[in-house]
């Protein structure tokens, strides 16, 4: 939030998440030189490095693209998203130690510049079986290497939200573009299908999970609510709503969390000013709901984050007839205090 | 050959040029656009640099606004 800024976040719950994440890493890698050596005695130091590096970067992407969509059908899963920006840079420093060791075993040995022969050594564009895959790679690493120095909240207020989420949202370029990369370059060093079969399941895997999330959001949004009366409309009964947690109803394409807290219930916008993240998921911390994917804090009756911090949301007016609830799905400005409806 | 020689010393002037502003930039410049880097630790100021050595314009154009408003 907009307190002063500090290098890593750090807290207990994102200490434990990088040990897992780092402990990881280590045993991966160190199962994969031990394997591959047994497997093949007369792997070079070199390839060891390569291969060990981009497996994993590869392997660390799919989880990262993977998390989103469980967190949508899963809440069990929201712990992964908690800092899910730690393992995208550390997916890219192993893309760039794969990257960097490949450029300089392929490249930096003769007299051109490394980056220079990296484009000009292949130029066979239009063919399938020896296409220059490793520009691909490149590409790929570029985008990553956007993401990864923009990934401090710094940059997300300084180059917009907008822009942010655009400059993000081409991870999925980069995906694609590492695919190609993997599929087009082993069929030129290697006969063994198995890379081809695993990164296929990979993509098969993810395509899956988005579809399915996409189709129960979707479910969600198309609920449709008929009886209105001067501009409320009937959501749901008042029982429905646990204590300290929302449900999340879109009318009009506005997406609105209903909370309840001390038996009183409040309306707010279901989107977090940080990254958009699905407030009427969270839950009331403290008093203040909490944003399930890193933690922002708004007050239930006006939206806005406690100080020193200045987010603001949208309210809206919620009354309750006869046990039943009834949501104004028309706007306050953000950040307006609202009474919230008495649960009897 | 020549073509992508270019683009590289193009692109090697431009993040030199990025690597120079960054330096004014994060003793001065991040605390007078975002009044969150007000007082913030010597960690934050470093993390960021990478990001200003790549999209300096956006926060030059950023810095000379917010100075312009405070002098009128
Ligand atoms: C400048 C960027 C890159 C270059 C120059 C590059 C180069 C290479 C080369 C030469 C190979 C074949 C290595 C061998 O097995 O002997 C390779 C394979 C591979 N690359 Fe890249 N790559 C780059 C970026 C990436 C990125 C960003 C990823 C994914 C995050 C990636 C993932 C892989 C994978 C999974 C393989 C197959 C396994 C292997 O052989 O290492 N590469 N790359
Ligand atoms: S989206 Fe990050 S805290 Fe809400």
């Amino acid at each position: 939030m907009s307190a002063s800024y500090v290098a890593v976040g750090w807290n207990r719950q994102k200490k434990i998440y990088d040990w897992l994440i780092a402990g990881f890493c280590f045993t991966y890698l160190l199962l994969f030189i031990s394997v591959t050596l047994i497997v093949n005695e007369q792997v070079t130091f070199e390839t060891l490095l390569i291969r060990s590096t981009s497996t994993l970067a590869v392997l660390l992407l799919h989880v990262i693209l993977a998390i989103g969509p469980l967190c949508r059908l899963d809440k069990k899963f929201l712990p992964l998203l908690y800092n899910r920006r730690h393992l995208g840079v550390t997916m890219f420093t192993f893309a760039l130690a794969h990257g960097g060791f490949s450029i300089f075993q392929f490249h930096a040995l003769g007299n051109t510049n490394p980056f220079v022969s990296l484009f000009i050594s292949n130029t066979n564009f239009n063919s399938f079986a020896a296409f220059p895959f490793q520009a691909l790679g490149f590409f790929a690493l570029l985008i990553f290497f956007l993401m990864a120095i923009t990934s401090h909240d710094f940059w997300l207020h300084n180059l917009s939200p907008r822009v942010w989420k655009t400059l993000h949202m081409f991870v999925y370029l980069a995906y694609l573009l590492v695919v190609m990369h993997v599929m087009l370059g082993v069929i030129q060093y290697e006969n063994n299908p198995v890379f081809v079969i695993i990164i296929l399941a990979g993509a098969v895997t993810l395509i899956t999970l988005h579809l399915l999330a996409g189709s129960k959001e979707r479910k969600l949004d198309k609920r449709k609510f008929s009886l209105e009366q001067e501009g409320f409309m009937y959501v749901c009964p008042a029982e429905e709503i646990e204590d300290s947690r929302a449900k999340i109803f879109c009318i009009d394409k506005e997406r609105i969390a209903v909370y309840r807290h001390e038996n009183k219930l409040y309306a707010i916008h279901n989107v977090c000013k940080h990254q958009g993240g699905p407030l009427g998921e969270g839950k009331i911390l403290d008093g203040c709901i909490t944003c399930p994917w890193h933690g922002y804090q708004y007050l239930p009756h006006n939206g806005q984050s406690p100080p020193p911090f200045k987010e603001k949301v949208s309210t809206y007016d919620v009354k309750i007839i006869d046990g039943k609830v009834w949501l104004n799905p028309v706007p306050f400005p953000e950040g307006t205090e609202r009474p919230g409806a008495t649960i009897k | 050959m020549i073509f992508i020689t270019t683009i590289l010393i193009i692109m090697a002037l431009y993040l030199l040029a990025g690597l120079v502003f960054a330096i004014p930039f994060v003793i001065k410049g991040v605390a007078v656009i975002d009044e969150g880097a007000r007082g913030s630790s010597w960690g934050f100021r470093l993390i960021i640099i990478p990001g200003v050595t790549v999209f300096w314009p956006v926060l030059l154009n950023k810095w000379l606004h917010a100075s312009k408003i405070k002098r009128s």
